[in-house]
């Protein structure tokens, strides 16, 4: 297929801004009408996928809207009716199906998920503090102008300063964001290892529809998709959850355990994750981290789990081969094609050195953000069968070590060898290192779609 | 063969239902009712029929008609579909169905053209082969291993886990004294009981479904969406 028409995509969909600072804030639409006079004033603000040819912008804007925030901006009913079942009911009523249960669950969210009644996610990226507080700033006045839409809820969030140096850690001390996967038609310098394997072993990118509505998918479908087809073409959804970091927790596992690991702490963590926390994939080098690997794009995504289907290299179990299985299914990867989602994540609260004491109720964590065309097929999938659940990957009822809501029982099993440095290693008494703090589904149109919104002139005849 | 993957055999039935217009109630809703009450998990009746490995019954109404550009065609009745993955030879299972589950068989299949019941075991099987189609998939978390081996091996895998995740660590004498201990009381641990859940597994689906409000009017506080 051809170049997508990046000037009609939201940017968000298209790349990762990797600017240092953003808000998020939850809006509450006022009144329909108000409502569509506030987007309409926020259209040529709103930051597309056009590319970056003179540098990158100082800040950026982008949209998304709860259903409950499509009916309030009185879409009409049969366009309402035709969005997929899981984001007409939102995050929170697919609660059990996610396993958002117990310490998880609704009843544990902040107030404004708890709630419910958020229609509208406005994002703010920037290259300052100061330019997010004015641009949002500039936004509440908007909102308080056009009597559109008030905010009732914000989140702050940006990237990790350590040493005082920008980074893509979070507070695990992971380096986040690799292995994102490309797709057709996306302006993009491609890695080997981000898109489907094909049988020769070479990467490709994946069909433009597993990330954009109103193009074929992998199966050479249409994903599923409201109408008209203009509110839909060019959108996505994305799923928005916020993510606590029980950091004392973590550390305190990380330090017991790696004590009794032949390996050491350092190893250990990356068993957790199959990648060194330094960034370097395990699967690639087992036995040591290695800047070389990580900043190297041709190398630091791309690999396979055929030849260590054992789990002696990257445990079978742990994260980067749970989420993104690539080959160890077989198949080439087919099963793994139509799973795939797209991550815009960002910490949130600062980051507290090694070593420094550290609360689990201090304010850290990761605002989880995931692009799909199918939250059921895509997002949910993978959360529900590969990460609160084993079964796939022949783990029985074992799952992710760090996402999983466990319960008692639950242990996390590292694959060895016979060498002594790399012996096989039980976790058990996992407790929860992450939870679950609230979030939604949201839709993120087209720039077309969004001025019909505004215009009041979505026609689903 | 097509009906045999290893030591597994897969065994398709398609009974066709009894059609009486003037019954109360149809036999094909008499059949439903029953699929509906027979109770699942251990209390099931296959997992009386411990060779089960799974086993499904269905009610198949018709084809269903797509639209153009398919052609209209119809089943010339409705049929009972059972499915089962199970350990062992066809005769020897069926007639362990007969023997050991006969008031459950008779409830559903009573309802089928030509069942002659399971009083006589050998009418019984030569029955149900009678109605067999082949089978060419089978229930893929299957694999070749008996369903007592399978439980065994299950139970095995928790408890060894436990146990390395007990005892890491240990000097060899250590740890080879406690895993002799183990193997013996391993040993000596009765089966899993076929169909009973262990702990965890995926989690459950829920159906009941919670829509957005409607929008509301000027100045009124909206309601949350609960």
């Amino acid at each position: 297929m051809s170049k997508l028409d990046a000037t009609d995509i939201q940017g968000f969909v298209l790349r990762g801004y990797a600017l240092q600072f953003a808000r998020y804030m939850f809006l509450e639409i006022a009144d329909p009408v108000r409502g569509q006079h506030f987007i309409g004033r926020l259209l040529n603000q709103i930051t597309t996928g056009e590319r970056w040819d003179a540098g990158k912008p100082d800040w950026t804007l982008n949209i998304a809207f709860t259903h409950r925030g499509l009916v309030n901006l009185n879409l009409p009913d049969a366009s309402l009716l035709s969005f997929p079942v899981e984001f007409l009911q939102g995050m929170k009523a697919r609660s059990a199906i996610l396993n958002d249960t117990g310490k998880n669950g609704p009843d544990h969210w902040d107030r404004v998920w708890r709630e419910g009644r958020v229609d509208l996610w406005l994002a703010v990226n920037s290259k300052t503090k100061e330019t997010l507080d004015a641009r949002c700033t500039d936004l509440q006045e908007l909102m308080s102008q056009t009597g559109g839409a008030t905010v009732i809820g914000s989140q702050d969030a940006g990237a990790l300063c350590i040493d005082g140096h920008w980074t893509s850690k979070e507070h695990f001390g992971y380096t986040d964001g690799f292995g994102n996967p490309d797709f057709l038609g996306v302006e993009r310098d491609t890695q080997p290892g981000q898109g489907k394997l094909t049988a020769d072993g070479t990467w490709v990118p994946l069909a433009t529809g597993e990330l954009l509505l109103g193009y074929a998918d992998e199966a050479g479908e249409l994903p599923v998709a409201p109408i008209p087809h203009l509110l839909a073409n060019n959108g996505t959804f994305m799923v928005y959850r916020k993510l606590h970091q029980n950091v004392s927790t973590f550390r305190r596992f990380l330090e017991d355990k790696g004590k009794l690991y032949a390996g050491g702490k350092e190893k250990l963590a990356s068993k957790f994750i199959g990648r060194w926390r330094d960034g370097t994939p395990v699967e690639i080098s087992p036995d040591s981290p290695n800047q070389e690997i990580v900043k190297d794009k041709q190398r630091n995504v791309n690999f396979t789990f055929a030849n260590d289907l054992d789990g002696a290299r990257c445990p079978i179990g742990a994260h980067v081969r749970r989420t993104n299985p690539r080959d160890a299914f077989g198949f080439n990867g087919r099963l793994v094609n139509r799973r795939r989602i797209t991550r815009r994540g960002l910490p949130y609260g600062p980051y507290v050195p090694e070593g420094q004491s550290v609360q689990d109720d201090g304010e850290h964590g990761i605002i989880f953000m995931a692009l799909n065309a199918s939250l059921f097929r895509q997002f949910e999938f993978v959360q529900q069968q590969w990460v609160e659940y084993g079964n796939d990957a022949r783990l029985g009822n074992d799952k992710d070590l760090l996402l999983g809501n466990h319960g008692a029982q639950d242990r996390y099993t590292i694959q060895g060898t016979e060498d002594p440095r790399n012996p096989p290693f039980m976790c058990g008494g996992l407790p929860n290192f992450v939870e679950l703090r609230g979030g939604d589904y949201f839709f993120l149109p087209s720039m077309t779609a969004l001025r019909l919104i505004a215009a009041g002139t979505v026609d689903s005849r | 063969m097509a009906n045999q993957s290893g030591n597994v055999y897969g065994l398709t039935i398609l009974s066709p239902i009894l059609q009486d217009t003037k019954a109360e109630t149809s036999h094909n809703c008499a059949i439903r009712i029953k699929l509906a009450g027979l109770p699942r998990g251990e209390s099931s009746p296959f997992a009386k029929v411990s060779s089960t490995h799974m086993a499904r019954l269905v009610v198949m109404d018709d084809v269903v008609y797509v639209g153009m550009p398919s052609c209209e065609e119809h089943l010339k009745s409705q049929y009972l579909v059972f499915e089962t993955n199970f350990d062992g030879d066809l005769e020897t299972y069926l007639a362990r169905m007969a023997r050991e589950i006969p008031a459950e068989v008779d409830a559903v299949w009573q309802h089928c053209w030509g069942y002659p019941g399971v009083s006589e075991v050998s009418a019984f099987v030569a029955y149900m082969k009678k109605c067999q189609v082949p089978t060419t998939f089978y229930f893929a978390d299957v694999n070749n291993k008996t369903v007592e081996q399978t439980l065994r091996a299950l139970q095995a895998q928790a408890a060894v886990a436990e146990f390395i995740e007990r005892n890491q660590g240990r000097t060899t004498t250590e740890l080879q004294k406690s895993f002799a201990d183990f193997v013996q009381k391993l040993h000596n641990t009765p089966p899993p009981v076929p169909g009973r859940p262990g702990k965890g597994g995926p989690p459950r689906i829920a159906t009941k479904m919670r829509w957005a409000t409607r929008s509301y009017s000027n100045g009124e506080v909206p309601t949350p969406n609960e």
